[in-house]
């Protein structure tokens, strides 16, 4: 219980770090549309999201000793590591009254999330419906194939399936956000760590924030209303042809006014899961889980998917392959052809357990421990050496400047390693400028002390 | 007073340790040998004593 509610204290995923290392002003400037602060409302925690909304219609600092008293007295801690997450979003912010520590909500986020919640303020932040009707009005069902389509050809892309067709514009995003790697031999694509992490995540956490307020106005659209593109800056009006290829929304014509956002879009912030709302062929099994592995490093695999089978054999080795299953073989060499490619046993574990057949489910530990020690060495062969850059300081002249700038350096943690016996100290590379310029005004000391006597 | 050297210290086994001084024997790298599982080496040297260490547990 204890485990979950910690995990629970900040928004998961890539967004909600995103979010918190972003500065105050942009972060004020985002919080003025509506959309956008309910969509970060909804990906909060629910206790977090339970303390914003109580926040929500105070008009001045609220004293911390009463937000504390809303928990049962041995909880009451819960509610600081909340209040250190939501300050980090800017959210609220902490101060101090008399001595007593205050918390203020952020006005800015206030009123605006107020707005949203009344439907006062700016309307187009929600996106505007088309005033007229669309003679070609995609169903429900087509936006949601097109939808999988386009993911799927982005995901095949990614992994490297050869025969598939390759989405024409995100390409270079990938390319430039590291997910994929060039081969310099032979002009393959090849996935990165990255990009491993990103076929793992849940889809919710995968996208890129690059133009949030879109994003997060995205997530507050209907499916299977058109929206007009009229209200949207210059930079979303581009930034709607990337979001097509990759499924996010359907135009019919390029120079089409209107634009239909896909169930990926509109779940981009429904803060659960995306995987149940969207099944595709693919995905049907997915989620049930279609992978066996046996103690005898086998993996079977109940799937006729190209995609998860170029998946799974970028760390299994495939042997046998029937209509609707694949029989490959866990190998050193394939681990290691993995862990190469920056793979991390982490991820390959992380990836047989999520995905694992629910026979498998039913032992536990789900993967054989036998597997999971055995991939995790095979990751340990491969570090052998831990290496850190540094400086060796050596000869020290006097005991006396040994133990100074030992002292100097462990007090910064630039110490890396040392020897009292041989008066040796190894320096972190960050800690040498600093060692350095200590040393220099010692010695300066020292000839001011032998010139005075 | 005191002299500084820059280069990479190595943490490893001392299995490992002891390849990485056999190596030594004909590249000399070491610059200076701190205790049983930690080396200082030349900086420049460590991309190639990281090849070489793979090729020898390779062929084991």
């Amino acid at each position: 219980m204890q485990a979950a509610i910690d995990a629970g204290l900040s928004i998961s995923g890539n967004v909600g770090k995103y979010l918190e290392s972003l500065p105050r002003a942009t972060l004020d400037q985002l919080y003025t549309q509506p959309a956008t602060c309910l969509a970060v409302l909804r990906m909060l925690p629910s206790l977090a999201k339970h303390t914003v909304l109580r926040l929500l219609y105070t008009s001045s600092a609220v004293r911390e000793s009463v937000i504390e008293s809303w928990a049962q007295p041995e909880h009451s801690g819960i509610f600081l590591d909340i209040l250190g997450g939501l300050s980090k979003l800017h959210i609220v912010s902490l101060g101090s009254d008399g001595g007593k520590r205050t918390v203020s909500i952020n006005v800015v986020f206030q009123t605006n999330l107020h707005n949203a919640l009344v439907g006062s303020g700016a309307h187009s932040s929600f996106g505007l419906p088309s005033e007229s009707s669309d003679k070609h009005r995609p169903t429900t069902a087509f936006l949601d194939r097109y939808a999988t389509e386009c993911w799927e050809s982005v995901l095949h892309y990614l992994v490297g399936t050869p025969s598939e067709k390759r989405p024409k514009s995100p390409a270079h995003h990938f390319r430039e956000s590291t997910l994929t790697l060039r081969r310099r031999t032979d002009g393959e694509l090849r996935i990165t760590s990255k990009g491993f992490q990103f076929l793992l995540q849940d889809q919710l956490n995968m996208q890129l924030v690059e133009v949030l307020n879109f994003f997060f106005q995205l997530g507050s659209l209907e499916l299977g209303q058109d929206y007009s593109i009229e209200t949207l800056t210059p930079t979303q009006k581009h930034m709607l042809d990337d979001l097509k290829h990759l499924g996010l929304i359907y135009q019919r014509k390029k120079k089409s006014t209107r634009f239909y956002p896909t169930r990926l879009a509109t779940s981009l912030t429904s803060g659960s899961s995306m995987s149940v709302s969207l099944t595709s062929r693919d995905q049907a099994a997915e989620s049930e889980g279609f992978i066996i592995v046996e103690t005898n490093y086998r993996v079977y695999a109940y799937t006729n998917s190209p995609l998860q089978i170029a998946v799974l054999s970028l760390f299994v080795s495939m042997r046998v392959r029937f209509a609707n299953m694949v029989i490959g073989l866990i190998t050193r060499d394939s681990v290691r052809d993995a862990l190469a490619k920056g793979i991390t046993s982490d991820q390959i574990i992380a990836y047989l357990t999520t995905h694992a057949h629910p026979e498998m489910r039913k032992s536990s530990p789900v993967i054989p421990s036998t597997i999971v020690d055995q991939i995790r060495l095979w990751e340990m062969e491969r570090n052998r050496l831990r290496i850190s850059r540094g400086y060796l300081y050596q000869m020290f002249s006097r005991e006396q400047d040994y133990r100074d700038i030992l002292k100097q350096a462990t007090d910064f943690g630039y110490e890396l390693w040392h020897s009292d016996a041989k008066r040796l100290i190894v320096v972190s590379n960050e800690g040498h400028e600093h060692i350095k310029a200590f040393v220099a005004r010692q010695r300066q000391q020292q000839q001011q002390q032998q010139q005075q006597r | 007073m005191v002299r500084a050297v820059k280069g990479v210290m190595v943490e490893c086994d001392p299995a490992v340790k002891q390849i990485i001084k056999d190596l030594d024997t004909q590249h000399h790298f070491i610059i200076e040998d701190l205790d049983e599982t930690h080396l200082f080496i030349d900086a420049s040297k460590i991309e190639m004593v990281q090849e070489r260490l793979e090729e020898i547990l390779e062929e084991d």
